[in-house]
């Protein structure tokens, strides 16, 4: 059933974007006479046409097709990847600010539900001793605990992504490399898209004034590099690689694990595979 | 035409002009060129610099260091990890170590449930007395060295190659009348063993111990070992010398693996207590100097001064072997 009402969705909003398209062309030929307009979209498929290498000369982005995968059975919660990103990234050293964060599940004994907590937890801060820090507290050591594991999380970077659709100005977009990022210049801090993510991985950077996320370390991967918190893994948890080759990290990883994604259910389509979650895990 | 229709007309033709003036100048260059995005943001986005520069970095001036580290079992750990993100270093000044190893090694060793059994975990209430973890790990290659090899030798045969060979420096019972030699009653048999089988092997040496040793079969170390482990240290009780109450200060260095008493709860380190004061502070020294080679106690060692040495020598001379030394060496 959902996945009909996916389609009959998607296929209503191909038949909008005709009719937009219809429209435009009326405009325009209503415009001619106006000039100007036609003129500049000229040049700028003509700008389009220049750039031989996009977005930087040593890289090209209709070349990649990068993925992302987890596995928690390897995670020890260690945190260093939260601490890494959050310097690489410039994110606010605040409990509430993280691009990449990990969650811990724990089923005590005689209980049905896992207790859930992250970094963010104020007994976590208390354990590390401020919110620049990052350290799980050792709070179920005295319990009995049936089954426990930590799932780290990040920005899916999703094939159909509902944060992009919402934006009404145009400050995100997905690349041709399958990265979502965020036109700083162009976000209005509206906060659509923090609201619009079904895994609550974006935040709004009160300091700049806009909306912020994790980016798969976009500057980074462009130069050759891994996400730093794929660098700074001390158990190799998290992996990072191009799907366009079959013999990266991630294809293998991909290829040689049964892997899951987060919500498959509301159709963003993310593209952060996971190994060794639970059904709680969401 | 009626005039009002045209004037609406004209009105409308103004204000769409006016409306499609305003987007062209208002929309940036690069907007829909890709999409409807501005793709100029794209290169703003990937020009900015990388703050961690991996381990090759660092193997450019710390290649010893990495080679090290890059052949233990922390290699999966990166520089970075450790000592954070490596931008503007050098030329913006030295990276931190961390000064609190119990603090950042806890983030990924402390016991816990959450944790995958695979990693290797300690309750660090019970772990190490409260030292630093770097007292005994080097963190670049944190796994001990040593580790306790089981000692099974015959007891009455090395006590036949004792009285033979042995008795007459380290004394008929294994307590040497001679201050510069050790007494070796009631030693860990295990260390007894690689001590015998380092001077065997030429790993370390000394003027007399070495020929000594590289005569013995490796059966007769296990049965030296074993004959020693079971002899009883009753060494007389010696009076607390000058220094002892500096000395036990110093002590705390060393009590994660001496025990705080110098009774090691290894088996693989030596007893210490009422260990003759001479060769003990003979040992550091030649520790301190690199004539003695073992990575943990050259570490230990580096900042002891002569009077240091003596200190710590005047308190674990004083110290009882005691009963809690007995039965710990193995068999």
């Amino acid at each position: 059933m959902k996945r009909e009402a996916i389609s009959a969705l998607r296929a209503r909003r191909g038949f909008l974007r005709k009719i937009g398209r219809a429209a435009t062309v009326v405009a325009a030929a209503a415009a001619a006479g106006t000039g100007g307009v036609m003129d500049k979209a000229a040049a700028k498929s003509g700008a389009a046409a220049g750039r031989a290498s996009f977005p930087t000369p040593d890289y090209d982005w209709t070349k990649h097709r990068w993925a992302f995968g987890v596995d928690a059975t390897k995670c020890i919660g260690c945190l260093r990847c939260v601490e890494a990103c959050k310097h690489e990234n410039a994110v606010p050293l605040t409990a509430h600010h993280f691009r990449t964060w990990v969650e811990r599940y724990v089923y005590l004994e005689g209980e049905d539900q896992p207790r859930i907590d992250s970094q963010q937890d104020p007994v976590n801060i208390a354990a590390s001793g401020s919110e620049r820090e990052y350290r799980f507290a050792d709070r179920y050591a005295g319990a009995k605990v049936e089954k426990a594991f930590f799932v780290p999380k990040l920005c899916n970077q999703c094939t159909h992504p509902a944060c992009v659709q919402v934006c009404p100005v145009g400050a995100t977009y997905k690349g041709a490399d399958g990265v979502v990022l965020i036109d700083h210049e162009y976000c209005i801090g509206c906060r659509y898209c923090v609201q619009a993510c079904p895994y609550g991985a974006r935040y709004f950077d009160e300091g700049k004034g806009v909306s912020d996320k994790c980016t798969w370390c976009y500057h980074r991967i462009t130069k050759g590099l891994q996400p730093a918190c794929v660098e700074v893994c001390p158990v190799g948890a998290r992996v990072f690689g191009d799907r366009n080759d079959p013999q990266s990290p991630i294809s293998l990883f991909i290829r040689n694990n049964r892997v899951q994604v987060l919500k498959p259910e509301t159709g963003n389509g993310p593209n952060v595979f996971y190994v060794g979650i639970d059904k709680a895990v969401l | 035409m009626p005039k009002h229709i045209v004037r609406l007309i004209a009105l409308l033709a103004g204000g769409l002009a006016l409306g499609l003036a305003a987007k062209w100048y208002f929309t940036a260059p690069s907007f829909y060129e890709y999409g409807h995005y501005r793709a100029d943001s794209v290169p703003q986005i990937a020009a900015q610099e990388p703050a961690f520069q991996g381990a090759g970095y660092c193997q450019g001036c710390h290649g010893e260091r990495h080679a090290q580290w890059s052949a233990n079992n922390h290699k999966s750990v990166t520089c970075e990890s450790c000592h954070g993100a490596a931008q503007g270093h050098p030329q913006k000044g030295k990276l931190p170590i961390p000064a609190d190893a119990r603090k950042l090694c806890t983030l990924c060793h402390e016991k816990m449930a959450e944790r995958p059994r695979t990693q290797p975990q300690i309750d660090s209430a019970q772990h190490g007395a409260g030292q630093q973890c770097i007292v005994c790990h080097n963190p670049h290659a944190p796994r001990l060295a040593v580790a306790a090899a089981l000692v099974a030798g015959d007891a009455a045969a090395g006590g036949r190659k004792h009285a033979a060979s042995c008795a007459s420096c380290h004394g008929a019972n294994g307590i040497s009348p001679n201050e510069p030699w050790p007494d070796l009653a009631g030693q860990n048999a295990a260390y007894l063993a690689r001590i015998l089988g380092a001077y065997k092997s030429g790993a370390q040496t000394d003027v007399m111990m070495s020929p000594v040793a590289q005569s013995l079969s490796d059966a007769e170390v296990q049965n030296l070992a074993a004959y020693y482990a079971g002899l009883s240290c009753r060494a007389p009780a010696r009076a607390a010398g000058a220094g002892a109450a500096a000395g036990k200060l110093l002590a705390k260095n060393c009590s994660a693996c001496h025990g705080e008493t110098g009774i090691a709860a290894n088996p693989a380190w030596p007893h210490i207590a009422g260990q003759k004061s001479t060769y003990l502070a003979n040992t550091l020294k030649a520790f301190r100097a690199g004539l003695r080679k073992d990575p943990m106690m050259a570490g230990v060692v580096r900042g002891l001064s002569d009077a240091d040495i003596a200190n710590l020598a005047a308190y674990y001379t004083a110290q009882s072997c005691g009963p809690a030394s007995k039965g710990k060496g193995g068999s």
